[in-house]
């Protein structure tokens, strides 16, 4: 039996639309695995997410986990939303028990589970805190709070810090790498900033448009540098990064681009 | 630098410190707008006493605003019409609320069943969209007709009126929630039901509240229609029939009474929507 989450030969039609948003995608996820899809608007990294999750059917191609096809959204893919997406009629701690009490989880017990999650994104002692007296950084730890709280197989993010400035973005990134190591939680990211996914990933899918494919699968260690303390500003000067970055970047520049330039 | 500023539509603002008469006066904005209407409220009274004082007008047409007040006092201890002023404030209040809870009752579940199907919104919406824009007063005759001449028509008439903009609200509120919001509770096991009920609804409370203030202005403006028809008691009823004795002091103080209480309803329903829906005026 595999434990991966597994997509083969996925592909998406919209109607209406001439090209597929996603043609022919096999991918595997694996148990303790970080992987993050880059690429520009269009390329079909969001329809991978949604599909993931089963909030998008399918047109062709399956989408299994533990050898079990994968139909309909369920707690077993908690989703992290660019818009934190709380409920702002419920305190945090009853936002990050909120996925356990639709399970009828007791309520003492569920408690106990979202404060230790709250505990994970560094927000202890904000429990009776109101959503809309929080930063945008803050709201974004409580929605990674619930989806922990859950305990899934696995975490989709949907650009999670696409919303928020740089220095609250690259404080979410440790935070959410620390997370990731603390507890071997499998995590899905989608994102459109290369540094983002060189930083993050331990698999990097590139994804290119019109239709949407994945154009090349890398397996980085960077995050292992940065989780052992090394600063962010050295891995980030490392011509090996630097290289991997401009590569990446080439191939995410539109070719009629490229055209114009020369 | 000099010619790239003349270039400029407008010259640059010198950025000079603001000085405290100016903080002074933003402080003193904060209630700006509160006394401009008690300043409009008071001269408006004071038109009215001078006028009528004066007697630019004759007292039958214009009583003064104390021979009004003489009037409060008599309409509340002996009455008029065999009812005193708290009766028929009492009678006209529990007919609209009575239209109120049937609205309420009716109007939420509709409002909610037309946000979630397509095909239930297409079938009611042209119903809503038709009545909706009926003057109560036009379609009166036919409940007559129907119901008689009893309280039933009367509540009947509330309820019409405050039912179409609680069914709007709420569809609308319920097709407003967001997409992500939802798709996340789903993400965490929620069942449709689980949706409806911890995502959707609370979601959709601050429109609904909205949709219940606008219901009972309708409402309230419709009493006095509602009360034309073969009524004992009931502000509507008092004023009627006040002005076909050319009773012109208890006409007067039957408008202000309606209008009063039509504030406080609204300062009440405001009050419960920041209480009940804190998060609606402070986030997103």
């Amino acid at each position: 039996m595999s434990t991966d989450l597994r997509v083969e030969h996925l592909s998406v039609h919209y109607p209406e639309q001439p090209l597929p948003a996603l043609d022919d995608v096999t991918l595997s996820i694996g148990r303790h695995a970080l992987t993050v899809a880059l690429g520009a608007s269009g390329c079909g990294k969001t329809t991978l997410l949604n599909v993931l999750a089963g909030f998008v059917k399918p047109s062709t191609g399956t989408v299994t986990l533990n050898d079990k096809v994968l139909t309909q959204p369920s707690a077993e893919r908690a989703v992290v939303f660019q818009d934190d997406a709380l409920l702002p009629w419920l305190n945090v701690l009853d936002n990050v028990a909120f996925g356990l009490r639709l399970q009828q989880v007791p309520k003492a017990q569920a408690s106990a589970q979202a404060q230790e999650a709250l505990q994970l994104v560094g927000l202890a002692g904000f429990e009776q805190a109101n959503i809309w007296q929080l930063s945008g950084g803050m709201r974004q730890r409580v929605g990674i709070a619930r989806a922990l709280a859950v305990r899934s197989e696995v975490l989709l993010m949907d650009e999670p810090f696409g919303a928020l400035d740089a220095f609250t973005r690259a404080t979410m990134q440790q935070l959410l790498l620390k997370v990731w190591h603390h507890t071997q939680q499998r995590i899905f990211l989608i994102t459109h900033d290369i540094e983002e996914a060189l930083v993050l990933a331990t698999d990097l899918v590139l994804m290119t448009p019109r239709p949407g494919r994945i154009q090349q699968h890398l397996t980085l260690t960077f995050n292992q540098r940065w989780l052992q303390g090394e600063p962010l500003r050295s891995i980030k000067s490392d011509p090996q990064f630097i290289e991997l970055r401009e590569q990446l970047l080439e191939s995410l520049t539109p070719k009629e681009a490229l055209l114009e330039k020369a | 630098m000099s010619t790239l500023e003349s270039l400029l539509p407008v010259k640059p603002m010198s950025f000079a410190p603001a000085t405290p008469t100016f903080l002074q006066w933003q402080g003193w904005q904060q209630y700006y707008a509160l006394w401009l209407g008690v300043l409009s409220i008071l001269s408006l009274l004071a038109v009215w006493w001078v006028v009528s004082t004066l007697q630019v007008v004759s007292p039958l047409f214009l009583p003064t605003p104390l021979a009004v007040w003489d009037k409060f006092v008599v309409v509340s201890t002996t009455g008029f019409m065999d009812a005193t002023l708290w009766q028929h404030t009492l009678a006209s209040l529990q007919r609209i609320l009575i239209g109120l809870v049937f609205a309420v009752v009716l109007g939420v579940p509709l409002g909610l069943w037309m946000g979630c199907s397509k095909v239930f919104k297409g079938l009611l919406d042209p119903l809503v969209e038709i009545y909706r824009p009926i003057p109560p007063l036009a379609y009166l005759p036919l409940l007559v007709i129907w119901f008689g001449i009893g309280e039933v028509t009367k509540v009947l008439l509330i309820f019409l009126a405050i039912l179409a903009p609680i069914i709007i609200a709420t569809a609308h509120g319920v097709l407003a929630t967001s997409t992500s919001r939802k798709r996340a509770a789903l993400s965490l096991g929620a069942s449709p039901q689980q949706l409806l009920a911890y995502v959707i609804l609370p979601s959709a409370l601050p429109s609904i509240l909205t949709g219940i203030r606008i219901g009972l202005g309708a409402g309230w403006s419709t009493l006095v229609a509602a009360e034309l028809v073969a009524a004992t008691r009931g502000l509507g009823f008092m004023v009627q029939s006040a002005a076909q004795f050319l009773v012109t002091d208890t006409v007067i103080l039957g408008i202000l009474v309606i209008a009063l209480i039509a504030f406080a309803i609204e300062m009440a329903l405001r009050q419960l929507q920041k209480h009940l829906t804190p998060w609606y005026t402070q986030c997103d």
